[in-house]
C-alpha cells in the first residue's frame, strides 16, 4: 500500500470509474499525449479531439511528450512512491511501464473483466473462444444484477 | 518538463481551435472534427438508446439499429461488462441480447489476442488463401481511394465518411477492406493503418485482426462481396446514384467474382472449415 501515489491515465481506460482514480481519489493524476505514437500512427485531429473531450471529464493534468519521462517527472514533483495505472494489452504500454519502473514502482490495477473466467481459452478462432465464453458471459452478469 | 495543457474552454469550437494550434501535424493530415462527442456523459446517453433486440435483427443494414458505442468501448469510457449488464437489464429475455453480447465478445476476443500477440498483430497470421503471396500486394494507399475519387459511389462515400466523421458501419468497413485487398490488391496493413488514422474507435487489435480476416491471413478464406449484397444492405443508397451501376467492379455472382479475383486459388467452397459472411455466419 502506497502512502503517496500518482495515477497515470492512458487511452485504454478513460472512465471516471478508472480503478486508480477510484482507489486513490485524492492522488494527483496525469495523462500524457504520446507524441511519437501520434506520428507513427498518423492520428488525425478528430481522434485527438474525441480523446481530449474524454480527458476534460477526468481529474487529470494533461501533458505531452515522452510518456515515461513525463510520468516520472510528474511523480517526482509530487514526491510520489508509486505510479498507479490500469491494465492494458498494448505492448507499448508494457514498454512504458518498464521504463517508468527504472525510476519508480508501477502498480497495475485490473479493470472489471467481461468474462468471470480465469482458465485457458483457445484463441485460434473466435468460435473456439465463444464456445467457452458463452458459458460465462451471461452468468457473470447474473451475479451483478 | 512540458507545461500543462489547457483544460478550460468556453465551448467545443474553442477547444478545437486550441487543438489545431497544438497539433498542427494532425490537423494537416486531416482537419475534420467528428460530431461524436467524447466523454462519459455522452457515452451514457448513447448506451441508453441501445435497443438490443432491434440491433440483433438489423445490424447488417447501414440504416440498422447499430449502437455507436464503439468509440467509448475503445477508450474504456464504458467497459464491456457494464454495457452487457445494461443491455441485459433492458431486454425481456436473454435471447434478445444474444447477438449484441456476442459482438461485445468479439472485442474481448481481439483484446485477448492482442495480449498474446503484441506487435505480431501487424504481421500476417497465416498465408493468404487467395492464390497470391504477400509480396503481390501493394504497400501504398492509392490516391483515388484516399481522396474518394474512384468513381464508385459506395467506395468514395465510405472514404469520405472515414475522413470526415471517423466512423464506418461494420459492413462498410468490410466492403472497403475487401475492395482494397482483393480488387485493388493492396496489403491489408496499408488499409489498416489508414483506418487507424481516422476511426474514432480505431483499436489496433480489433482493426488489424479484422483486416486480416477479410484478407484471409486470419481466416480460412477471403471475404468478398458482390453488388447485390452491397445494394441490399445499403438499401440502394449508393447504387441508385452510381454512374457505374450495372457495370461496376462488383457485378456478378459470387462464383464469377471469385474466379475473377482469385484465378490461381482453389475454390473456397471446397475447403474445409470455410466461413462465409454472405451465407449468414457472421463475425465481429
Amino acid at each position: 500500500m502506497s502512502n503517496n501515489p500518482i495515477v497515470w491515465v492512458h487511452g485504454d481506460c478513460l472512465s471516471p470509474d478508472h480503478p486508480g482514480l477510484q482507489k486513490y481519489p485524492n492522488a494527483p493524476a496525469i495523462w500524457v499525449w504520446d507524441d511519437a505514437l501520434l506520428e507513427e500512427w498518423q492520428i488525425s485531429l478528430k481522434r485527438i479531439a474525441f480523446i481530449y473531450e474524454c480527458l476534460l471529464e477526468l481529474p487529470v493534468v494533461i501533458r505531452r511528450g515522452n510518456v515515461a519521462t513525463e510520468v516520472v517527472n510528474f511523480a517526482r514533483s509530487h514526491n510520489a512512491d508509486l505510479v498507479v495505472t490500469a491494465e492494458s494489452p498494448s505492448p507499448r504500454f508494457a514498454a512504458i511501464c518498464d521504463e517508468i519502473e527504472q525510476s519508480i514502482p508501477v502498480g497495475v490495477l485490473a479493470v472489471e473483466p467481461f468474462l468471470d473466467y480465469d482458465g485457458y481459452i483457445d484463441l485460434k478462432r473466435f468460435s473456439r473462444y465463444w464456445k467457452v465464453a458463452e458459458k460465462y458471459v451471461f452468468d457473470s452478469s447474473d451475479r451483478s444484477l | 518538463m512540458t507545461e500543462d495543457m489547457q483544460r478550460e474552454f468556453a465551448n467545443r469550437e474553442q477547444m478545437v481551435a486550441y487543438l489545431r494550434e497544438q497539433f498542427p501535424a494532425a490537423a494537416t493530415r486531416d482537419d475534420h472534427i467528428s460530431e461524436t462527442l467524447g466523454g462519459r456523459k455522452p457515452a451514457l446517453k448513447v448506451l441508453e438508446k441501445v435497443d438490443a433486440a432491434r440491433y440483433g435483427k438489423s445490424r447488417n443494414f447501414l440504416t440498422g439499429a447499430v449502437t455507436r458505442l464503439s468509440p467509448y468501448l475503445r477508450y474504456g469510457v464504458l467497459s464491456l461488462a457494464e454495457v452487457r449488464d445494461a443491455v441485459l437489464k433492458k431486454v425481456n429475455n436473454k435471447d434478445e441480447a444474444n447477438k449484441l453480447v456476442n459482438e461485445l465478445a468479439w472485442r474481448d476476443y481481439w483484446q485477448r489476442l492482442y495480449a498474446e500477440l503484441g506487435d505480431g498483430i501487424w504481421q500476417d497470421r497465416e498465408e493468404y488463401k487467395t492464390g497470391y503471396d504477400a509480396k503481390d500486394y501493394a504497400d501504398t494507399l492509392p490516391e483515388d481511394i484516399a481522396k474518394g475519387t474512384t468513381g464508385l459511389v459506395c467506395i468514395d462515400s465510405f472514404s469520405r465518411d472515414l475522413r470526415e466523421i471517423g466512423y464506418l458501419h461494420n459492413h462498410a468497413r468490410m466492403w472497403m477492406a475487401a475492395y482494397m485487398v482483393h480488387w485493388r490488391r493492396i496489403r491489408w496493413q496499408t488499409g489498416a493503418k489508414w483506418f487507424l488514422s481516422h476511426l474514432l474507435d480505431g483499436d489496433p487489435a480489433s482493426n488489424n485482426l479484422s483486416w486480416q480476416w477479410v484478407a484471409s491471413t486470419f481466416s480460412h478464406k477471403a471475404y468478398f462481396f458482390n453488388r447485390e449484397n452491397l445494394e441490399k444492405y445499403t438499401e440502394g443508397v449508393y447504387c441508385q446514384k452510381c454512374p457505374l451501376y450495372g457495370h461496376c467492379d462488383f457485378e456478378g455472382s459470387y462464383e464469377e467474382i471469385e474466379k475473377r479475383l482469385f484465378p490461381k486459388a482453389a475454390p473456397f467452397e471446397n475447403r474445409s472449415g470455410s466461413q462465409s459472411w454472405q451465407q449468414g455466419k457472421r463475425r465481429r
